[in-house]
């Protein structure tokens, strides 16, 4: 059983298990002992499938190694080393020592898997159904479940995910806690990092720069938030900091994007505005100088919100290049002082400006479907529609209706009018019964639940008197069925060897699935629910019939083809 | 005055058309007819004071109404109530209202001259006529009272598609308007009146035999519809909403439906007869080339 390519790393004889001597091998992946003149290892046992080891206690006559499997039977190997007892406990010491470092490596890949599938099945309240249904009824094993059944689930898992947006309100949305004396507690989450990042990519630089090597992460963030750069509203003086180059690094990208103006024109605000020509005749174009002289906090507060907009905005922008009006919209809250300067943007280039500006335009005035649409109707055919009455007409007028010849007609009447002279008459005969009883009592019961006329009634009854849990019930066998047969049928054709395992696999599975779940359930429900009998499983039945003589057909077919 | 009295309006179109095969082969029939109804209708009168109350006869050529007689007949009427017997003046009033009404549609059904062979109920018209009574009755009602409206169809006579737009446009304001369409036939199946009870949440009973007509009619249709819902009733028949082609005009499950003008076809045709529009014919599909067996040896 041992493969070449096993690597023995500790070899250990006079080994004794059950009241045999021989060799136990520390491998690779693997635990074996084999008895000594024989070349068959008796006991192995993976790493992975072993829980925990144990040792005998100290001072105990027998030096003993114990492995726990995770299936709860177990190993014990006696070390019976001819050179005295301290010789055997150095032996089993050794074994253990490696065993453990083994054992560890194993235990993290083996938990990482286990952890994951825990979660996939509590995340997932219908695969842990299948799970319940299928893999503890013993209908399908483990690792074909996870294999096969589960693993839209395990891709979906791996499956990309979508880049998020920076909402404006990122930084605010970080509530510190305060610890009780006098210090703050910030969460960041991943998120909010990559906020912070993506906003503000002097941040990300220093990041870069410092933290592996001169700061650690939580230093690096505890330094961002207690800095003048964080701050800087609040805190005018300071300037010995890691961040004080961001600052600088960012001021100048807002006079680089106050120089170049707003391009778009529908969003520009300042051309709005009206301006008359008396006052200095469209000289003088500087009134923001007069707002400027507010409170420089006030200034730079607003220059503060301001920027931040815009890297909010320059956020979304870097990796979809697309630019919809209403965040445009947004940028045009971005008011005076910017504003002003883009009034001044000089005439060389107000060619190209002009030319950008009613492309601009042109392409929020001219809707492309539109235009096209109405070139069609001028162009297409006028719906042109004969014989419109057919639209107006129902189906053939049955064959019942025969048709009357005149006379017919007339003696009817003239029978009719006779009957009717007898109505008022005052000698009118009384009235005999209207129904008589036999026949009420025939409509009556072709009335009730059951007669003729009641049909239908039954079916939707049946839906009252199933109780809930046998409807969750029925709900999962159903589940875990249609998964099986799902398999099943999708190994037909079988035209490949494994394909014709396959089938011959799940075949097998619906026949256990039959019997460990169907049928305990179809006798329950005849037990306890007796007028639903076969009913509710009737439909089950008739899915695992089809099944059962598909796969009988092929058999068949095969055994046809064999001969 | 807390308790708000919901006053129900029972609207019944009676097919008195001689046509019908029943009336063909047994004239009595009509008298049976007439007094369940009539009983019918006074039970209805009776399960609420408030309750009110219309009946039209359907004719071959026309429809009228029998009660409330017109404005004009009413003078005559009024010298005869009196009691008779211990009945409630009322129900003598409606009973005897409606078979002379009816026996005067009898009368001058003669006086005029048969017109052609056409001898089909106009069931469509009356129940027009119907909708428009009880919207004027809608339109009177004082403010802060209620009324639920529905129409009872007895017939023997089957459905004719002649009258088929007129059907749906009566079965759609039915809809519109809240009133409950109900049909109870006696004779032959209506699948027309059919979508129209299943419309408009209306009842339709086609009675096995004539006997117990108004065994079926008490029991089935007195209760008013907001009563319906508690009750154990006849569940509602699968109504055949099937379309019929305009080139055959027969009922079809599947057809082919023109896009330009939406006309339905029994058959494909690359030019549609209506707004002819041109359609490329669909292609034979792609046979697949047959596997050969492979003998496994």
């Amino acid at each position: 059983m041992t493969t070449s390519s096993e690597d023995v790393l500790l070899q250990v004889g006079q080994v004794r298990y059950k009241k045999g001597d021989g060799t136990l091998y520390v491998m690779n992946e693997r635990l074996a002992w084999m008895m000594d003149h024989r070349d068959t290892v008796s006991v192995s046992h993976r790493y992975t499938d072993i829980k925990t080891q144990k040792i005998s206690p100290e001072g105990k006559p027998k030096i003993q190694l114990q492995v726990c499997l995770h299936d709860g039977s177990s190993s014990t190997f006696h070390f019976v080393n001819r050179l005295g007892q301290g010789a055997q406990v150095k032996d089993r010491d050794d074994v253990k020592e490696l065993l453990q470092q083994l054992l560890q490596k194993f235990k993290c890949e083996i938990n990482k898997e286990l952890e994951e599938k825990n979660r996939l099945l509590s995340e997932n309240p219908s695969l842990l159904q299948l799970y319940r249904d299928l893999v503890m009824t013993h209908v399908i094993s483990s690792e074909e479940f996870w294999s096969q059944h589960a693993l839209q689930y395990m891709q979906k898992h791996q499956s990309q995910k979508q880049d998020i947006g920076v909402s404006g309100a990122f930084l605010a949305d970080i509530k510190p806690q305060t610890d009780g004396c006098n210090g703050l507690k910030y969460n960041l989450t991943a998120d909010i990092i990559e906020c912070i990042f993506k906003t503000y990519p002097a941040v990300r630089k220093k990041h870069l720069e410092y933290v592996p090597h001169k700061l650690t992460e939580s230093e690096f963030w505890t330094k961002f938030f207690q800095s003048h750069y964080f701050h800087r509203d609040r805190i005018n003086a300071g300037n010995k900091d890691l961040f004080t180059e961001c600052a600088k690094l960012d001021d100048q990208e807002l006079k680089k994007d106050i120089s170049a103006g707003i391009e778009d024109p529908l969003v520009d605000i300042t051309s709005f505005e009206d301006k008359t020509l008396d006052e200095g005749y469209g000289t003088g174009g500087d009134r923001s100088c007069g707002i400027q002289s507010g409170n420089i906090v006030h200034q730079n507060m607003i220059k503060r919100f301001n920027q931040h907009s815009i890297m909010v905005l320059k956020a979304c922008q870097q990796n979809t290049l697309c630019h919809s009006g209403s965040e445009r919209l947004e940028q045009s809250g971005v008011p005076e002082k910017q504003a002003s300067q883009s009034n001044e943007s000089s005439p060389g280039c107000s060619d190209h400006l002009h030319t950008a500006k009613k492309l601009r335009i042109q392409e929020k005035l001219v809707y492309d479907d539109l235009e096209s649409d109405s070139k069609m109707q001028h162009q297409g055919t006028e719906l042109s529609l004969s014989r419109v009455e057919r639209y107006l007409h129902g189906p053939m007028p049955g064959s019942c209706e025969d048709v009357l010849s005149e006379d017919d007609m007339h003696a009817v009447t003239t029978r009719l009018q006779r009957e009717a002279e007898s109505w008022c008459s005052v000698s009118r005969p009384q009235p005999t019964a209207l129904v008589n009883p036999a026949a009420a009592v025939s409509a009556l019961g072709e009335l009730t639940p059951g007669g003729a006329l009641m049909k239908g009634f039954e079916e939707e009854s049946l839906a009252q008197l199933v109780p809930a849990d046998l409807e969750r019930e029925l709900k999962n066998l159903y589940m875990s069925l249609c998964e099986l047969l799902r398999h099943f049928w999708t190994s037909f054709p079988p035209t490949t060897p494994t394909l014709e395992a396959k089938a011959v696999r799940m075949h097998e599975a619906l026949h256990r699935f039959h019997s460990a779940r169907l049928k305990p359930f179809e006798d329950r429900v005849l037990r306890e629910f007796s007028p639903l009998s076969q009913h509710l499983t009737s439909h089950l039945n008739q899915m695992l019939n089809s099944a059962y003589r598909k796969f009988a057909t092929w058999q068949q077919r095969k055994m046809q083809a064999l001969r | 005055m807390n308790e708000e009295v919901e006053t129900s309006l029972l609207v019944i179109v009676l097919d008195t058309n001689p046509a019908q095969r029943l009336l063909r082969e047994r004239t009595h029939n009509l008298t049976q007819c007439l007094e369940s109804v009539i009983a019918f209708a006074n039970s209805h009168l009776m399960l609420k004071s408030a309750n009110r109350l219309a009946m039209l006869a359907c004719h071959s050529r026309s429809t009228e109404f029998l009660f409330p007689p017109p404005p004009a007949a009413f003078g005559t009427q009024a010298a005869m109530l009196r009691q008779v017997d211990g009945q409630y003046e009322l129900f003598t009033h409606v009973e005897k209202t409606i078979r002379q009404s009816l026996q005067q549609l009898l009368m001058r059904d003669t006086k005029s001259e048969p017109v052609g062979s056409a001898c089909e109920s106009l069931l469509a018209g009356a129940l027009a006529m119907a909708l428009c009574y009880i919207h004027r009755l809608e339109q009177d009602l004082s403010s802060g009272r209620n009324m639920n409206s529905r129409i009872l169809v007895v017939t023997g006579s089957a459905d004719s598609a002649s009258q088929y737009m007129s059907y749906m446009n009566v079965f759609f304001t039915a809809q519109k308007q809240n009133v409950t369409l109900d049909v109870c036939s006696m004779e032959q199946d209506m699948s027309l009146l059919q979508q129209g009870c299943d419309i408009t949440g209306g009842l339709y009973l086609r009675i096995p035999q004539l006997q117990g007509l108004l065994q079926y009619l008490l029991w089935v249709f007195l209760p008013e519809p907001p009563i319906r819902k508690k009750l154990v009733l006849p569940p509602p028949v699968k109504v055949d909403y099937r379309a019929a082609c305009f080139c055959h005009r027969e009922l079809i499950d599947i057809g082919f439906v023109c896009s330009v003008c939406l006309s339905i076809f029994c058959k494909f045709s690359p030019i549609c007869t209506t707004c002819h529009t041109v359609f490329r014919s669909p292609g034979p599909l792609p046979i697949k080339p047959k596997k050969r067996k492979i003998k496994l040896n």
